[in-house]
C-alpha cells in the first residue's frame, strides 16, 4: 500500500469511528436508550473512576482501580440496561421530569487499530466530552471530561466494548449521576 | 550563581552548600519542596553545628556541594 | 431573627407537642451560623476508620462540620485529628486527598508540622524570630478529643463532652453491627479504597433525619424496586431475613441517635440470600452460624438505616455503609461515603459486595439518586417566605413509644416502636430534633448531659 493509501485508510478509519460516537451521542440525547444498549457489547465494561488529589509522581493513585475500588461507575451491560430500565418506569424521580443533555463530543482520536488499520477489528479511541445538563426549571450541571474507549467490529458496524470515563472533577458537582456519560 | 534548586529533587546523601557557607548533607527529603532534614558538615558561623541534624529551608540551599563519599 | 421567640428552639421551631417543626431550622442562614457553633463545634463527629491509614505517616484529609481537618498517624503510630491550616496564616497544610508524609508544610510561608502536630521548621527562626518563637504553642490544632471505637475514628473540638462511649450511650450495639464481623468477631470491617464525595442542594439535615430512619418513603425508590438491583437479581435487596423478622424504631433518648433495627425471631437462622452467587451465599450462611455461636441472641438483630447525632449516618446490612453529610452553607451538603467489608472476606466476595454497593449507593446508586432529588427539590420549595410560614409534619406514630419493648427473649432498650403492622412511625426524626433542639439550647455540655442524673439514679 502506498503511503498515500495508508494516510487515506486511516482517514476513513478515523471519521468511521467519529460518525459511531456522534451517532451514540445523538441517541442518548434523543433518549433512545434502547437503541443505546444496542450499541454495547455483551460483556461491555463501563467505568468511572473516581478522581484523587495526589502529589506528582504519584499519579498511579490518582484514579481508584476497575474491579476493587469504589468507583461513580464500575459496572457491565446488565446494570446499564437496569438504569435504562428505571428511567422507563417513569416513576425514577430524579429523572422524572426527565433531564434536557447535550453530549458533546471532540477532540477525537483513534490511538490504536487492530490487527491492522485496513482490516481493523478493535479500535481504541480517546475522545474530550462537555455533557450539558438541565433539568426541571433551571438546574444546570456541565460535566467535562476525557473518554478512553475500546471499540469493536460487528458486521458492518462497531460495538462498545470497553469506556473509561474521566471526569475532570474531585469532589463531584453534580448531585447524581443520572445519565450515561 | 547558579539559578534556584528544587529541593525537592535532592535525593538524600547528596551534599549542599547553604548561603551561610555551611555545608550539609542531605538525610532524609519529605518531598514537600520546602525543607530538608540535612546533617552540617562544616559551619563557619557556628561550628558546634557540625555533626548535628536540622530542617534547612530551600532558600537557605545556595549550591550543590561536592557528593561525599559514604 | 426568627429564633429569638420566647419559646426557644425546643418549644417554638422545634414543637413536639404538636409534632411540628418549622422549615427555618432548614433554611435560616442564622440558624445555620448557630449550628456551627452549638453542634459540629461540641458534638462528636465520625472522622474515617483506621485502616485508611495503616502506616506511620499516613493521612486522610476528612471534614468535622464545614472545616477540613486530617487524620493522621505518626511517626509513633499515634493516631491524631488537626485542623488543616497553618497557624501562621490559614493556608492549608495540606491539600491531597490522602497519602504517606513525613511533615505537613505549609506552602504560603513554609511553616512545618509533624504528623504528631508539632511546629518543626519556621522558615528564618533564628534570623527573623531571633529565636524566640515557642514552637511549642504553635503547633497544628488538636481536637480536644479522639476516640478509635473498634477501628472507626471520632473526635470533638470540646473538651468538655464526655467520652464517645457514653456520647454513644445504648446505641453502641448498632455502632457495633456495623463494625463488627459478620461471623460476629469484633472489629472486623475495613474501607474499600475509595471515598464517595458529592453536593448536593439541601440542608444537612435532610440527608439526617432520612437516615435516622425514614420507613416512610419507600415509595420513591419505587423505581429502582421495579427495575431490580438486588443481591439475587431482583427488587432493591434481598428480604428474607427482613420477611420473617419485627422491624423496630430504636431510639436512644437524649443521645439523639437512632435506627431502624430488625430482630430475627428465636431459634431461626436467616433466610438464604444471595443465591445467584453460590460463593457468597455460602460466605454468609457460614457467618451467620458462626455469629449465633459466638453471640447468641445478639445474634437476631440486623441492622437498617441509622444516624448518631448529628451528622454521621450506618448502614450495617448491605450495602455497609457510613455517611457523612457535611455542612456547606444552610444551601448545600458535601456528601461523604465509605463503604466497608470485613477484611477477611473471600475476593469474590468483597467483590460481588462492592458491585451492589455502588449501583446501590452514591450519586450513581440507583437508589440514592432519588433521595436527593427529594432533598432537593424539598429543601429549594422551603426557602419562600409563604413556605416558611407552614411547618413541617412529624406527628406519626406519636405517642406510641415503649421503653420495655421485647421479642421472644430479646430485650431490645430505648424508645421503641414495633412497625411489623403499624409500617412507619416518625420517631426518629423527633428524637434526632429533640437532640438538635438541646443542642440548640444548652449553654455547655453541663447541661447538655441530660442522662447523668438520671443513669446515676438507676445505677443506685
Amino acid at each position: 500500500m502506498s503511503e498515500r493509501d495508508a494516510r487515506i485508510e486511516r482517514l476513513l478509519l478515523g471519521q468511521e469511528i467519529a460518525d459511531f460516537l456522534y451517532h451514540e451521542a445523538e441517541l442518548l440525547d434523543q433518549r433512545r436508550y434502547r437503541d443505546w444498549l444496542d450499541l454495547l457489547a455483551e460483556d461491555v465494561r463501563y467505568w468511572m473512576p473516581m478522581r484523587r488529589n495526589v502529589k506528582i509522581g504519584e499519579d498511579e493513585r490518582e484514579f481508584t482501580s476497575a474491579g476493587t475500588d469504589i468507583n461513580w461507575f464500575d459496572e457491565g451491560k446488565e446494570t446499564l440496561a437496569r438504569r435504562v430500565k428505571q428511567i422507563e418506569t417513569g416513576i425514577h424521580w430524579a429523572e422524572e421530569p426527565r433531564s434536557r443533555l447535550s453530549h458533546l463530543i471532540t477532540n477525537v482520536q483513534v490511538r490504536a487499530a487492530e490487527p491492522s488499520v485496513a482490516a481493523p477489528q478493535d479500535v481504541s479511541v480517546t475522545c474530550r466530552f462537555l455533557i450539558y445538563r438541565n433539568r426541571v426549571e433551571t438546574e444546570t450541571d456541565i460535566l467535562v471530561g476525557k473518554r478512553e474507549d475500546l471499540l469493536r467490529r460487528n458486521g458492518a458496524g462497531w460495538l462498545l466494548a470497553r469506556r473509561k470515563i474521566i471526569l475532570d472533577q474531585n469532589v463531584l458537582l453534580t448531585k447524581n449521576l443520572t445519565f450515561f456519560i | 550563581m547558579t539559578g534556584p534548586i528544587n529541593v525537592r529533587e535532592l535525593a538524600p546523601g547528596t551534599s549542599i552548600v547553604l548561603v551561610d557557607g555551611s555545608r550539609a548533607e542531605i538525610v532524609d527529603n519529605p518531598g514537600d519542596g520546602v525543607w530538608l532534614f540535612a546533617r552540617y558538615l562544616s559551619s563557619p558561623r557556628d561550628p558546634t553545628l557540625i555533626g548535628q541534624e536540622g530542617m534547612i529551608f530551600a532558600q537557605d540551599v545556595a549550591a550543590l556541594g561536592e557528593p561525599t563519599t559514604t | 431573627m426568627a429564633m429569638k421567640g420566647s419559646r426557644g428552639y425546643r418549644s417554638g421551631l422545634v414543637d413536639l407537642q404538636a409534632g411540628e417543626i418549622s422549615r427555618e431550622i432548614f433554611v435560616n442562614e442564622d440558624i445555620y451560623a448557630e449550628e456551627q457553633e452549638r453542634i459540629f463545634a461540641r458534638a462528636w463527629l465520625h472522622v474515617g476508620h483506621e485502616s485508611q491509614i495503616p502506616k506511620p505517616g499516613d493521612y486522610f484529609v476528612s471534614s468535622m462540620g464545614e472545616e477540613s481537618v486530617i487524620l493522621c498517624r505518626d511517626r509513633a503510630s499515634r493516631i491524631h485529628v488537626f485542623l488543616n491550616s497553618c497557624r501562621h496564616r490559614g493556608m492549608k497544610v495540606c491539600r491531597y486527598d490522602e497519602g504517606t508524609a513525613a511533615v505537613f508544610t505549609c506552602p504560603y510561608h513554609g511553616w512545618s508540622f509533624g504528623t504528631d502536630g508539632r511546629l518543626v521548621g519556621v522558615p528564618y527562626f533564628r534570623e527573623a524570630y531571633h529565636s524566640r518563637l515557642d514552637k511549642e504553642k504553635w503547633g497544628l490544632i488538636e481536637v480536644a478529643q479522639l476516640a478509635n471505637y473498634k477501628g472507626s475514628i471520632w473526635a470533638t473540638w470540646d473538651p468538655a463532652a464526655p467520652s464517645f462511649t457514653e456520647y454513644l450511650g445504648g446505641f453502641t450495639r448498632y455502632l457495633d453491627l456495623q463494625l463488627d464481623g459478620w461471623d460476629g468477631r469484633e472489629a472486623q470491617a475495613e474501607v474499600l479504597c475509595g471515598v464517595q464525595k458529592w453536593l448536593v442542594p439541601c440542608n444537612w439535615k435532610f440527608p439526617a433525619e432520612n437516615f435516622s430512619g425514614d420507613t416512610y418513603h419507600n415509595i420513591s425508590h419505587r423505581s429502582v424496586d421495579l427495575a431490580g438491583i438486588g443481591p439475587s437479581g431482583a427488587g432493591r435487596r434481598d428480604m428474607g431475613e427482613r420477611d420473617v423478622s419485627r422491624k423496630l424504631h430504636v431510639c436512644i433518648p437524649d443521645r439523639g441517635h437512632q435506627t431502624i433495627l430488625y430482630v430475627l425471631p428465636a431459634e431461626r437462622l436467616p433466610p438464604p440470600a444471595y443465591m445467584n452467587a453460590p460463593i457468597v451465599a455460602e460466605y454468609f450462611r457460614h457467618c451467620e452460624e458462626e455469629k449465633r455461636r459466638r453471640r447468641g441472641e445478639e445474634a437476631r438483630l440486623v441492622g437498617a438505616p441509622g444516624e448518631i447525632f448529628p451528622n454521621t449516618a450506618l448502614l450495617s446490612r448491605q450495602p455497609r455503609t457510613m455517611a457523612g453529610w457535611h455542612p456547606r452553607g444552610p444551601h448545600q451538603t458535601e456528601c461523604w461515603r465509605w463503604y466497608f467489608v470485613d477484611r477477611d472476606a473471600p475476593g469474590e466476595v468483597k467483590q460481588f459486595l462492592r458491585d451492589y454497593y455502588i449501583r446501590y449507593s452514591g450519586p450513581a446508586g440507583m437508589t440514592e439518586q432519588d433521595d436527593m432529588e427529594n432533598w432537593n427539590y424539598a429543601h429549594a420549595a422551603s426557602r419562600g417566605t409563604i413556605a416558611r410560614r407552614h411547618p413541617y409534619n412529624y406527628d406519626q406514630g406519636s405517642g406510641t413509644a415503649v421503653t420495655d419493648y421485647e421479642y421472644q427473649g430479646l430485650s431490645v432498650p430505648g424508645e421503641v416502636i414495633d412497625l411489623t403492622e403499624v409500617q412507619s412511625s416518625e420517631q426518629p426524626m423527633r428524637n434526632f430534633y429533640r437532640r438538635w433542639a438541646e443542642f440548640m439550647e444548652a449553654g455547655d455540655w453541663s447541661q447538655l448531659a441530660t442522662w447523668r442524673g438520671s443513669e446515676r439514679k438507676a445505677a443506685e
